[in-house]
């Protein structure tokens, strides 16, 4: 019986570390999420040629933002921007909530919600969030690695 | 022989415990502001920001210099707070003066909340100018701040619970004060 009771111990600790570990962990859409094609902004949602993780890792490179995930539904997340900018008036908070959607193989903005002064109508925040991506020549998914392929503002280079 | 090991492991199992248990005293508000200060004096962020709870909120009420523009009103959440305690650390100078404190203890001594005035002095970089050098500024910009703020007990630690803060930034020309690089 006492041959149990550090194994026992430890079992508990490490109990213990999950379920501290898992309750405090931060809501996040999962990678297979993440990993779908970006949609652009025309009539037929053309797929960008970036990922959803590639737009947003770029897109973090120019933001000093704070990020915060939700899920509203079901094959939907919300990203909450937060940050403070200096004004001539002094700090000013911005904030923006980006929710994208799921829809079959390809991932939407599906609503912006923003402070006042910036925009919040879905094709100047898709052609916003793609200007990253673009300017930084990221790897664009696997379709559109070919020669000439083509997606939302994207052409691909010939070699 | 065993009797001593569990009751130790006893007392360490329930001082966390005795923390929360814990009453408040003038004392211990005054030290613990005077740690936050000496946080923000340092600008180490990680410091600035273990002093306040999970739970934080900053709520800011900033008349900038020109007075034709409104104050600006926002509520900051710890994630945010802290970030922006990140970005301090880029001043390599800045005064901070408190100039007075009135400590409130609550009834049952659980919290207290603190009235303090501030000065900071700290270069004043324009909004849409990228400074090449952290002297590259023509004005000092003096911030007097009101802060109201609850402090209170967390996980046995003193902690900013929130805090209000009314502040009026003010200008003045380089040459008129002098603040050593730290």
């Amino acid at each position: 019986m006492r041959a149990l009771a550090g194994p026992a111990m430890m079992l508990v600790i490490a109990g213990g570390y999950l379920v501290y570990h898992l309750s405090s962990k931060e809501d996040a859409p999962s990678r297979d999420f993440t990993e779908l094609e970006f949609a652009g902004a025309d009539y037929q949602h053309t797929g960008s040629c970036y990922s959803l993780s590639t737009v947003l890792v770029t897109n973090r490179f120019f933001s000093d933002a704070t990020r915060s995930w939700s899920s509203p539904r079901e094959g939907a997340w919300t990203l909450a921007l937060d940050s403070i900018v200096q004004g001539n008036g002094g700090p000013t908070q911005i904030a923006q909530k980006f929710t994208f959607e799921k829809d079959g193989d390809q991932v939407r903005l599906a609503s912006v919600e923003a402070s006042e002064r910036l925009p919040t109508d879905l094709k100047t925040n898709v052609d916003a969030l793609l200007e990253s991506p673009r300017a930084l020549r990221s790897t664009p998914v696997e379709r559109c690695q070919k020669e000439g392929a083509t997606g939302y503002l994207f052409v691909a280079p010939r070699r | 022989m065993r009797i001593p090991i569990i009751a130790a492991i006893l007392l360490a199992l329930c001082a966390p415990l005795t923390g929360c248990k814990r009453s408040l005293h003038t004392q211990d508000v005054i030290e613990f502001v005077d740690k936050a200060d000496d946080a923000a004096r340092k600008r180490f962020a990680p410091e600035i920001c273990g002093l306040r709870g999970e739970n934080f909120t900053l709520s800011v009420n900033f008349q900038g210099h020109e007075e034709r523009y409104p104050p600006s009103k926002f509520e900051m959440n710890r994630k945010l707070f802290c970030k922006e305690a990140g970005k301090f650390s880029r001043l390599r100078q800045y005064k901070l003066e408190r100039k007075s404190m009135d400590i409130d203890l609550a009834d049952d001594r659980r919290t207290a909340t603190v009235k303090t005035e501030y000065v900071e002095t700290m270069p004043y970089y324009e909004p849409d100018v990228m400074p090449a050098t952290p002297d590259d500024f023509r004005e000092w910009q003096i911030v007097e701040t009101r802060d109201e703020s609850v402090v209170g007990f967390e996980s046995g630690d003193l902690v900013f619970l929130s805090t209000k803060s009314d502040s009026v930034q003010t200008l003045t020309a380089k040459g008129e004060i002098t603040l050593p690089y730290d």
